[in-house]
This record gives C-alpha cells, structure tokens and sequence, in this order.
C-alpha cells in the first residue's frame, strides 16, 4: 500500500521533468562550454554574414533586431518572440532549441553553431529584459 | 393566356433558379476545394513556417522531390529526423494531387503538369498561373502580401481548405 503513496508524486515529478525552463537549458550549454557571455550573445544575433548570394543575413533578417518583437518568416509567417520574457514557451523544450539552432545556423552561417555560441546567445535572451 | 397562379409561381421559380445558377460559383459547395491538412507532424512542422498548404495543391511525385530536399528548402533548411520525414512524406503522397482519393479540383492541378515534370513550388503549376494570370504584378508586392506563398494575405479562410472566390480580399497595401 504503501508504494501507491509514492507513485503518486513521482509521477508529478515525471511531467514536470521534461518541461525546462530557459535557465536550465543555458545552464545545460553552459556546461558544454564552459560559460557563457550575453555580450558577445549579442554581437552574434546582430552580425550580419555574406551569403552565396551575394546578399547579407543575420539572425536579425527574420526575428527583427528586437528579441521582444515579433518577426516574419520569408514566406510572411510571424515567429513569436525570441526573448523568454516577451514568450513563455520559448527555450522550454531542449529538442525544440537544437532543432532550430541547426537549421537557423545553416541558414545564416552554412554551418553548425558551436556550443560556446549556443551559450552565449541562450545568455543573451534570457538576459533580455 | 392570363396571368394565373400557376404561370405567376412559374415566373417566380424561373427567377429563383436562375438567380441561384448565376450566384453559385464553383467552390461554393460545403466541401473545401482543398481539405487542410490532417496529420499532426505535418501540419506542425510545415506551418512552423508557412501555412501547412493542403497535400492536394501538388502531385505525389512533387511531394517526394520537396521531401527529399529538405535540407535545401527554398533556400533555407528544413530538414527532420529520418522518421518524421518519413511519415509526413506518406501523408502528403496518401493525399496528392493524383492520389486515389484527389478531388475534381486537384485533379485539375495534377493533370496541368507534364508527366516529367514536379514543380515544387505551387505557385508554379500551371492551374495556378491559369487562376491567378489577372492578378498584376504589383498587388503581389504590397506589403499585406509580399509573397505568393501568403495565401492566407487574400484566400480569408484559406485555412480551412476554401478558396471560393467570394472569400478573396485582396489587401490595399
């Protein structure tokens, strides 16, 4: 019988293990690289990149220069705000953030980003106030 | 002949019934031309970007191209797990243009397209061209709609897989 009595929270604790919060996931990059710097988080998310096109990107081409506001897609779709503050979800699901580091790094860099860059730009949203 | 009841109702039946024929445009049914789309991953993750356009706007041999280049997606990467690829791919293939269950509509689309041929933009189609030609260059630039791949910027209940064209409300900027 008793057992049952355990079963119950552990299952609670089961449900909210999965939901991060944008702290432990910098927390979790952090890690990987050793620390994290918002500064230069931010000098990322503005740099503007030459692509094969000859044009420039940056992160800032699609989610404004503002992590608060909300940005547009190439095919005119908004994306909610970057900034956990300005949006409870975001940096609340691990395999969402690698998903869109993957393919956003591609987009604008033409390759992977590196930990210490994942740090740092996590550092500089959550530092957005 | 005097006017009677009978030839009055006559009348009166003609008017209503060519009143209905000449206010009912094609689209007008209760089904949407093209039924959104119903399967969970794909909805999510193609409208993660744009509008999740219905499987019956192209042809299973297009679907299995854009599919297969995902990674390079107009420009930009697109790319999911093998096993996510994989099952929005039978989606989208289930329900193609050319599938078994394509409606009169998709059909359209479908058959417009040469045989050696999976365009991978809609926009491309030459059903497409054929329903959009008398829109001028310049309303596809104003800034309401600044892409062809912006339905929804016209289509109002696009969404819901209509596009009748009294729905359509073009943008004024």
């Amino acid at each position: 019988m008793k057992r049952y009595y355990l079963a119950v929270p552990l299952l609670f604790l089961a449900t909210f293990a999965r939901a991060e919060t944008p702290q432990q996931m910098l927390a979790l990059y952090q890690q990987q690289a050793g620390g994290a710097s918002a500064a230069r988080g931010e000098k990322f998310f503005f740099a503007k990149v030459p692509q094969a096109n000859g044009e420039m990107a940056s992160c800032t081409s699609c989610h404004t220069d503002n992590p608060k506001a909300i940005g547009k897609t190439r095919a005119h779709k908004p994306i909610d705000p970057l900034a956990p503050v300005a949006n409870r979800e975001r940096l609340t699901d691990p395999a969402k953030v690698e998903k869109w580091f993957k393919r956003n790094c591609k987009d604008v860099l033409a390759r992977e980003c590196t930990a210490q860059e994942k740090a740092d730009f996590l550092a500089f949203l959550i530092s957005v106030k | 002949m005097g006017l009677t009841f009978k030839n009055l109702g006559l009348l009166v039946a003609t008017l209503f019934a060519s009143a209905f024929w000449l206010g009912y445009s094609w689209g007008d049914s209760g089904q949407p031309s093209f039924p959104p789309v119903t399967h969970q991953a794909t909805a999510a993750e193609c409208a993660a970007c744009h509008m999740a356009y219905p499987a019956g706007l192209l042809p299973a041999r297009s679907w299995q191209r854009m599919m297969a280049t995902l990674d390079r997606h107009f420009g930009e990467d697109a790319s999911l797990s093998p096993e996510e690829t994989a099952a929005i791919t039978r989606y989208l293939v289930g329900n193609a243009a050319d599938s078994a269950t394509a409606n009169e509509r998709m059909r359209r689309i479908a058959s417009g397209i040469a045989f050696n041929a999976a365009p991978l933009r809609i926009t491309e189609t030459p059903y497409f061209g054929y329903l959009h030609d008398e829109v001028p260059a310049s309303v596809w630039k104003r800034a309401k709609i600044g892409s062809r791949a912006n339905c929804i910027a016209c289509h109002t209940r696009a969404e819901t897989g209509s596009f009748a064209e009294r729905e359509i409300k073009i943008p004024k900027d």
